[in-house]
């Protein structure tokens, strides 16, 4: 799919000098083929900050002091699929972009939860029908912003208000619109809710989705557990999750571990030594570099019937940092694990703390097998990805 | 035992926030909604097991500070362990603010001499050229409070710098808390560890470290590690940690959950987080990539009944 996107040098015009540039920049090479996202909304609507919380760690409070955008400027962000974020000033028109909007693979819409007046929505038909011209098969994603703003009930009210308005005005213009599926999303930088709408957003443009959810089922049905994820770490975007429904409690937790782990990893990291874990070496003993215990041979298990196959790129010995926090004194508790499954992707889990202490080896195996497949299915991405 | 805790300082400047942040594990973000103090408000806040913190949550409009300052002046000042004096950084009236501290100095030191005095110059996340800020204060202060000595730290509640304050200020309520101090060093030897940090249950502010050799739970300088090595680690991490710990527990709570325990085996370091007494929590931090954190919980799990009798002694 990636092959129809007309290759574009991504020169990002990038007005906010004050701030290091967004984290996807530093592989920034222009040769890999990368899926356009456009950012839409009128001024003030929280579309800068939206990208500067969830791709450059700004803290929400600080959005405040975001500069206007004036023109459009690219941004360059490395998820699992390699992104290029559009972001727009509020009076762009479907002609002003430059480019036919029906090279975008998701146009993302930004109102303000408290705009109810006509401007957003005609700007967002008008954007809508253009891209749908020439891309029918475009993702149509509008967040309904700043929704922290609202009690609950007005919230919802006008969530629901603005979908209804966003369909009609839709259908009064040509029948045929009635095949665009908008997806709403209630958002804030506040509070998780926007990263579980842009993982959302992310999930549509995954091709190998189905793989990577099937292998988080098989994890899951080998390791008695009700729930895992596979997070984008630096992003704290979840790339997929099992079949089970997500529960955004359940969701919010993962992202703050996720979090807590992040900083936490920074406060004792002793600055006058290097790193204690050398880097791969052609060591065969996988016991010199996988320290504490947790051995990375995998040991004899029978819920699994495949044996995992062993992989060149990425050889075993390696080493991958992993955490859990046990969530209950007494039994049955939970245990949330966290494993590094690439550099830029972890699995976090809940397991019955009774598997987890109980039957340490049988989870690290299943953790070697998911982390494999993982591994091979980004290999073949990135080869796509390069060949294009 | 029982100590007597004064929180004063104008209405607004950020009291009551802060206690509910250390003691009750509310989020920053909800403070906003907490109610305006009115008169006193008492609190018993149970600290380590025996240690009873009576808190003193003093209003601080002008009304209630004239009241103090007369009528009730004996009853507020009488046996007072610690008096917290709040200043709101952006305070609008800051001359009437010094006037009202150097009144509760007064009061102090005629009835509670031996108190123990924290000045914290509070919601500094509003403030442009903090230190700045802190320096003029600091001076102005301590020429304010002459002879009395002053611990004066910059805090708020938005970051890790409010727990560092509040572990300097229980740590003077802990009498024997360099025996705790010795004790986590030869634990530490025993483990392996670089560093070994004891954490208060609830609050999870640092009562005492392996690395601080006279128990103040201080972390002004970078430390070195006790494991012989030359590790120099990061010095705000105690109070940052502090933070960290007490933010997820919170999201644990949203989710029912009750946060245990963690283990975390990573690139630079290794460590282990779990109960050590019925009131602490051990943080052993592991550098030495040969030591396994199983190893370290089984040391804990033994050194859990010598704790408890030590932690009951450095109450006395
Ligand atoms: N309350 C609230 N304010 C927000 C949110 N997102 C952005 N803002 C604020 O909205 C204003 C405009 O944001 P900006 O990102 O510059 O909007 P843009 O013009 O669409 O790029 C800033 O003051 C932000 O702090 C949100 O989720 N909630
Ligand atoms: N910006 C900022 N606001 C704070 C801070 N601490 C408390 N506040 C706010 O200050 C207001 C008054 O706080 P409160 O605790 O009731 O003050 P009290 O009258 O001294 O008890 C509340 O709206 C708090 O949210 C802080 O560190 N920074
Ligand atoms: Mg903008
Ligand atoms: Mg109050």
């Amino acid at each position: 799919m990636a092959a129809n996107h007309v290759s574009y040098d991504a020169t990002s015009s990038n007005g906010r000098a004050s701030r290091p540039p967004l984290n996807g920049s530093r592989h920034s090479s222009s040769s890999i083929q990368r899926t356009k996202v456009l950012v839409l909304g009128l001024r003030r609507s929280g579309k800068s900050s939206i990208q500067q919380v969830l791709f450059n760690n700004l803290p929400p409070k600080q959005s405040f002091y975001l500069e206007p955008t004036y023109r459009i400027v690219k941004t360059q962000i490395d998820t699992v699929v390699p992104l290029e974020l559009w972001d727009t000033p509020g009076h762009a028109t479907p002609e002003s972009i430059g480019i036919p909007i029906g090279q975008f693979r998701s146009l993302i819409f930004v109102i303000d939860i408290r705009d109810l007046y006509n401007q957003p929505i005609t700007k967002l038909v008008s954007f809508v029908t253009a891209a749908y011209q020439s891309n029918p098969d475009i993702n149509i994603e509008v967040f309904v912003h700043k929704s922290e703003k609202l009690q609950e009930d007005d919230k919802i009210e006008n969530f629901r208000h603005i979908q209804e308005r966003v369909t009609d005005r839709l259908l009064d213009l040509a029948p045929e619109y009635e095949n665009i599926q908008p997806n709403f999303y209630l958002t804030s930088i506040y509070d998780h809710s926007l990263h579980e709408a842009f993982s959302r957003v992310l999930h549509k443009l995954i091709d190998s989705l189905p793989y990577l959810e099937d292998m988080l089922n098989v994890f899951c049905a080998n390791s008695q557990s009700p729930k895992a994820f596979l997070f984008d770490t630096k992003s704290r975007l979840y790339v997929a999750t099992d079949a089970s429904p997500v529960d955004t409690a359940t969701h919010n937790l993962c992202c703050d571990y996720l979090e807590m782990l992040t900083s936490f990893g920074t406060l004792y990291k002793s600055t006058a030594s290097t790193s204690r874990h050398s880097p791969p070496t052609t060591s065969e003993d996988p016991q010199l570099l996988s320290s504490n215990g947790a051995s990375l041979t995998p040991s004899p298990t029978t819920s699994t019937g495949v044996p995992p196959q062993s992989s060149k790129k990425h050889p075993k010995e390696m080493f991958y940092p992993s955490a859990a926090t046990s969530l209950h004194p007494s039994t049955p508790g939970t245990t949330l694990t966290y494993h590094e499954i690439t550099s830029s992707l972890a699995l976090l889990a809940l397991v019955p703390t009774s598997v987890y202490e109980g039957r340490r080896g049988l989870l690290e195996y299943n953790v070697v097998f998911f982390r494999e497949g993982v591994q091979e299915i980004c290999d073949v991405e990135k080869e796509t990805r390069e060949g294009g | 035992m029982k100590k007597k805790v004064l929180l004063m300082g104008a209405s607004g400047s950020g009291k009551t926030s802060m206690r509910s942040l250390i003691f009750s594990n509310n989020p920053a973000s909800l403070t906003s909604r907490l109610g305006a103090t009115i008169d006193v408000e008492q609190n018993h806040v149970r600290f380590l097991g025996d240690l009873i913190l009576n808190l003193w949550d003093c209003g601080g409009q002008d009304s209630f500070m004239d009241s103090y300052l007369t009528t009730q002046r004996p009853t507020i000042f009488q046996q007072v362990g610690v008096m917290i004096y709040v200043f709101d950084a952006e305070s609008h009236e800051p001359i009437k603010d010094m006037e009202y501290y150097r009144d509760c100095l007064e009061g102090l030191r005629y009835f509670s001499p031996e108190a123990a005095i924290f000045i914290l110059i509070h919601k500094m996340d509003l403030i442009r050229e903090p230190q700045q800020l802190l320096d003029k204060r600091r001076q102005e202060l301590q020429e304010v409070s002459g002879d009395v000595s002053i611990q004066l730290f910059g805090t708020t509640i938005f970051d890790q710098t409010l727990y560092k304050a509040w572990s300097s200020i229980v740590h003077t309520l802990i009498p024997n808390a360099s025996i705790l101090s010795k004790h986590l060093s030869i634990f530490a030897q025993a483990c392996g560890a670089t560093e070994v940090i004891l954490f208060e249950r609830t609050t999870f502010l640092v009562i005492a470290t392996s690395s601080s050799g006279t128990g103040v739970a201080s972390s002004a300088v970078p430390t070195y590690a006790k494991d012989g090595s030359d590790h120099q680690l990061e010095p705000t991490r105690y109070e940052r940690t502090s933070e960290l710990i007490k933010a997820f527990k919170y999201t644990c709570s949203r989710v029912r959950e009750e946060f245990h325990t963690l283990e975390l085996d990573l690139h630079d370091f290794s460590a282990v987080l779990d109960e050590l007494t019925k009131n602490t929590y051990v943080l052993v931090i592991l550098h030495d990539p040969t030591i396994e954190t199983a190893a370290v919980k089984l040391n804990i799990r033994l050194a859990r009944s010598k704790f408890e009798t030590l932690q009951a002694d450095s109450l006395n």
